[in-house]
């Protein structure tokens, strides 16, 4: 082969492919010609640059030349011609992409709102200093009564306001036997089987389900979540009690507040109140929380003259309600996803 | 309990309104209700807590109000004039059942006029809700709304045999009280009876025999304590609450019987006429004098972190009602009024300074010591799992611990014991303890169906219950139940993501057979042969009996063994900067050779620069390879920390592994 048809064959090639590149209207065409043209093994190009071997020795040095600014020419075309289809596609039709499009949605699951609000308590009464714990949901008379200083002649025993266990596919006759098991229907029994196997101090929080026999409607379900909370040292006092109320309630709510107490009664403690906090304008009700009663103390072994110390409860449905907007506790327990991914 | 203002400034002068009076009672222990008008009279409603007893009746509340506002308490002191006869001639009392009443006590009057109340009565009534019937009723019923002290006007000519026995009711005893309802009795609650009758259900309810009629001249009236046990038993059983039972419950003013008959007795004199005969006829013990309390000045603070004042403390204690005295430097000696039996102990009596200086005394911004508290490594186990699962797009729902009735014939995975149960219904239909989480996750699945919400894929955290050892209380498990569409290489991979993110935990997979899961589908895994878990997919059975119209998979995790797991802190490894080289690999191996072991022989045999063992498919080609044999594709990827491995050695690691295979499961490689 002599040199000039070498040339030759180098501009015929260069101006096929710089038409070819320049025809593709799009990128899998682009392609096809990029493998004829410049395609590793078969390509023109290389069979091209085969030829220059059967050059005459003193015109390969020119051939060689030649052949680079062909490939040259050859690469920018097709560097032309992709950024024609790539980016430079957009300008050839600006109004082919609607920005107003949705983009495709991606199913993240949801954690329960109930589940969201107990994280949230668990991590504010943490940075307070209380530690979670949990215990049994099926209970003992001793736990779940007498330790707590519910006598039996208390009305809270009554199997009617309980969901004693069946033995053996028979009713509970006799509720007060100690053999009776029952669904706790407070998370304080809790406390107590922590005190029993603790020496003080105390400091504790137990969340969980617990289960009273309140017919379903708007604002009740036989079973409902709880915290309480339990601090027992050797100098606790209610000034205490108050001054921790009002640290997770601002924590709680996210600007300061205020606590109040209401006298009220629970066997479990003595003085008792109702604290309720300043919020938006109005008191809102907050929970139960007293002084632990000495015969609590004493029942789990500790002896009140050398400890004293505080508890307090609060409903979690009736939180998470109220800062989700919620109306209708059965709307918690139903699992619509149409209700849980709103939260 | 319903106060008429009206009635409540006949023993106090109230210098509030309503409305800050209302506040004032709040604040102090008797949470306000509401207050409405009836007629002209105002009318608070006050909560009365099941220890206050003392506060059912206008007297208490205005003890309350007059130690509050540091008013004179101004109560009536009746003195009935009494005629020559003696009741004892008239009537006799045996109380054989003293465990039910400890006290029994009658007035006898003659010759009273029954008729109408006069207005100022009836309105009163009114105001607190009570209708009027007669004037003898009407006054039984004021003193019961005057001092909390029920009482029962008996028509003295029903009474036979001119006796009044107390005793218990016999078992199934027939009695018709004054509603015209026949109750059926027993053993446990208080009769009060003549000499051949059940007259009265003691503590609950008159008799419809010996009730005050248009006729009734003369008039037994009685006032009686009774245990406020026997009557809310009777009362529970017969549902029978009427206000004498509500108030026996909670204890009247045991010393206080006498004072109420004579005021009942006075008042039926005045309005009613009649004549009352001399002297109370009675039996059964007079009410124990309540113990001296001992109050430490000292324990003010140290429980409710105020100091108060000595002279406080006295003032409040002794406006109360308690008989105070010094005891020492410091120190009281308090006995507590009869009415209030609620006193008892020191604390008792802290709380009542506690709540009458006022605890808006008491600061809510007191130091408070700094304590630490870590999360759980369950918190930690179940934040991270949480995270898995909302990422993988399955939702966390909330589902009753109780099964439907029916549900709990489809088993269990964890347990082949029985179900317990409830003995009321937890919900409709639904009283058995739940041994799984995931049909309640199949019944909310459905509960989305028709909504028209398809493939809910959800998960939930919650207890398990299952029967413990005798004697023991039942053995609960938490676990971690999921259900997703019926794509059981999908579940799995959810599962085994959560266990990745837990804790890079490695466990042994092995089939399981279970009704609730379809044939060959079902797996077990385990951690050093304790059961972590189970998933496969949802029998068809079960699938139609929660009437599911799609296919489901499920799983359910042990929460408590995979927190044993938990790698609190994760560790980093050395990265490599090398560059890694694979090698595919297709093995024909017999149908009973399984991936674990295929697997586990080349980490084995490997060598170091192993790096994983990466599963791609399985293949079947009878005609190639004959039955019962399939292909198993993997790929091998070597890396090395220190250099960029050779060809040469890599394909050393490839042999070594094709001969052992070769050996021991006979696979053979395919080029």
């Amino acid at each position: 082969m002599d040199l000039q048809a070498f040339l030759t064959a180098l501009d015929e090639l260069t101006k096929q492919a710089s038409g070819d590149f320049a025809a593709a209207g799009d990128s899998e065409a682009l392609e096809a010609a990029r493998v004829q043209y410049l395609g590793a093994r078969s390509g023109r190009l290389k069979d091209v640059q085969k030829q220059m071997g059967a050059l005459p020795k003193e015109a390969k040095r020119e051939g060689g030349m030649s052949f680079n600014a062909c490939k040259t020419k050859v690469q920018a075309a097709l560097e032309e011609a992709t950024e024609r289809l790539g980016s430079g596609g957009a300008t050839v039709s600006d109004s082919a992409i609607d920005p107003t499009l949705p983009g495709t949605k991606l199913h993240i699951g949801r954690t329960h709102p109930i589940t969201q609000t107990i994280e949230h308590l668990k991590d504010i009464m943490g940075r307070l200093g209380f530690s979670v714990v949990e215990g049994p949901e099926v209970e003992d008379t001793w736990h779940n009564f007498i330790a707590l200083n519910i006598p039996e002649d208390h009305p809270a025993r009554d199997p009617l306001d309980n969901f004693y266990l069946t033995v053996a596919g028979k009713a509970v006759v006799d509720a007060s036997a100690s053999e009776a098991r029952l669904l706790r229907s407070q998370t304080s029994t809790v406390q107590i089987r922590v005190m029993e196997n603790t020496p003080p101090p105390v400091r504790i929080i137990s969340l969980g389900r617990v289960y009273r026999p309140d017919p379903p409607d708007a604002t009740h379900f036989p079973m409902f979540h709880q915290m309480e909370g339990l601090w027992i040292d050797t100098s606790v006092n209610m000034a205490q009690l108050k001054s921790v109320l009002r640290l997770f309630a601002t924590s709680y709510l996210g600007s300061d507040v205020s606590i109040r107490f209401r006298p009220s009664f629970f066997p479990f403690t003595e003085p008792s109140v109702e604290a309720d906090f300043y919020w938006n304008g109005s008191w809102v009700e907050f929970g139960g929380a007293g002084m632990v009663d000495p015969n609590v103390l004493k029942a789990v072994g500790y002896d009140p003259e050398e400890v004293t110390g505080f508890a307090f409860g609060l409903g979690v449905e009736r939180l998470c309600m109220g800062r989700h907007n919620v109306t209708d506790i059965r709307d918690l327990y139903r699992n619509d996803l149409r209700f849980l991914h709103q939260f | 309990m319903l106060v008429c203002w009206e009635w409540l400034n006949e023993y106090v002068e109230i210098t509030e309104t309503p409305d800050d009076m209302a506040l004032k009672f709040a604040m102090s222990g008797l949470n306000h209700e509401e207050t409405t008008q009836v007629g002209s009279d105002t009318v608070i409603d006050l909560e009365v807590t099941s220890n206050r007893g003392d506060c059912l009746g206008h007297i208490g509340v205005a003890r309350e109000a007059s130690v509050l506002l540091r008013q004179p308490l101004k109560l009536p002191a009746p003195s009935p004039a009494e005629s020559a006869s003696a009741a004892s001639a008239s009537i006799e009392v045996d109380n054989q059942f003293t465990e039910g009443c400890p006290e029994y006590t009658a007035r006898i009057i003659r010759g009273v006029k029954i008729g109408p109340s006069p207005d100022w009565l009836v309105r009163r009534l009114k105001s607190v809700g009570i209708e009027p019937v007669s004037n003898v009723v009407d006054i039984t019923n004021y003193v019961l709304m005057e001092c909390g002290q029920p009482m029962h006007a008996f028509d003295l000519s029903q009474i036979r045999g001119n006796k009044i026995i107390v005793r218990a009711a016999e078992d199934k005893e027939q009695f018709e009280a004054i509603d015209h309802k026949t109750y059926e009795l027993d053993s446990q609650m208080v009769v009060i009876a003549d000499a051949e009758r059940a007259v009265a259900l003691g503590g609950v309810m008159g008799g419809v025999d010996s009730e005050i009629s248009e006729t009734t001249t003369d008039l037994l009236i009685e006032a009686a304590r009774f245990t406020p046990l026997a009557v809310r038993r009777a009362a529970r059983k017969l549902k029978l609450h009427s206000p004498s039972s509500y108030r026996f419950e909670r204890t009247p003013d045991p010393a206080g019987l006498d004072w109420a008959s004579r005021r009942c007795c006075q008042l039926i004199l005045e309005l009613c006429g009649g004549e009352l005969e001399q002297g109370v006829v009675s039996d059964g013990a007079k009410a124990q004098t309540p113990e001296e309390i001992t109050f430490r000045l000292n324990q003010v603070e140290r429980v409710l972190g105020i100091e108060i004042p000595m002279a406080d403390n006295k003032r409040i204690l002794a406006d109360l009602g308690c008989a105070v005295s010094d005891a020492g430097e410091g120190v009281l000696s308090v006995s507590p009024p009869s009415w209030r039996t609620d006193l008892t102990r020191e604390c008792d009596l802290l709380e009542e300074v506690a709540r009458m200086y006022g605890y808006e005394e008491i600061p809510e911004n007191v130091a408070v010591p700094i304590g630490v508290a870590a999360p759980r490594p369950k918190d930690v186990t179940m934040r991270r799992a949480r995270l898995s699962l909302s990422a993988f797009g399955v939702d966390e729902a909330m589902t009753p611990s109780v099964v439907k009735d029916g549900q709990e014939k489809l088993g269990s995975l964890w347990s082949t014991g029985e179900p317990l149960s409830v003995d009321t219904p937890l919900l409709k239909g639904a009283k058995s303890l739940r041994r799984s989480v995931f049909p309640s996750l199949m019944d909310a699945r459905y509960f989305n169906q028709t909504q028209a919400i398809r493939n809910a894929e959800l998960f939930e955290v919650a207890t398990i219950y299952m029967p413990g050892q005798d004697g023991e209380l039942p053995s609960e498990k938490s676990t971690l139940g999921i259900v997703t569409a019926g794509d059981l290489q999908r579940i799995k991979g959810v599962v085994e993501s959560i266990l990745q993110e837990v804790g890079a935990i490695v466990c042994t997979w092995e089939g399981f057979e279970h009704d609730l899961l379809e044939a060959g589908t079902g797996q077990k895994l385990s951690v050093d042969g304790k059961t972590l878990g189970y998933l496969g997919l949802v029998s068809k059975s079960a699938q139609n009996h929660f009437s599911l119209d799609a296919a489901v998979a499920a799983a359910e995790l042990d929460v408590m063994l995979l927190t044993e797991l938990l790698e609190p802190v994760r560790r980093a490894n050395q990265v490599s900067t090398f560059p890694a080289m694979e090698r595919d690999l297709n093995f024909v191996v017999d149908e009973s050779v399984r991936w674990a072991s295929l697997e586990e022989l080349c980490l084995q045999h490997g060598g170091e620069s192993l790096e994983t063992v990466n599963y791609r498919e399985t293949y079947r080609d009878t005609k190639k390879d004959g039955k019962g044999k399939k292909r198993l594709l993997l790929t091998l990827v070597f890396r090395s920390l220190e250099r960029t491995l050779t060809g040469e050695e890599v394909d050393k690691s490839v042999q070594d592994i094709v001969n052992v295979a070769s050996s021991s499961l006979e696979a053979k490689l395919l080029a």
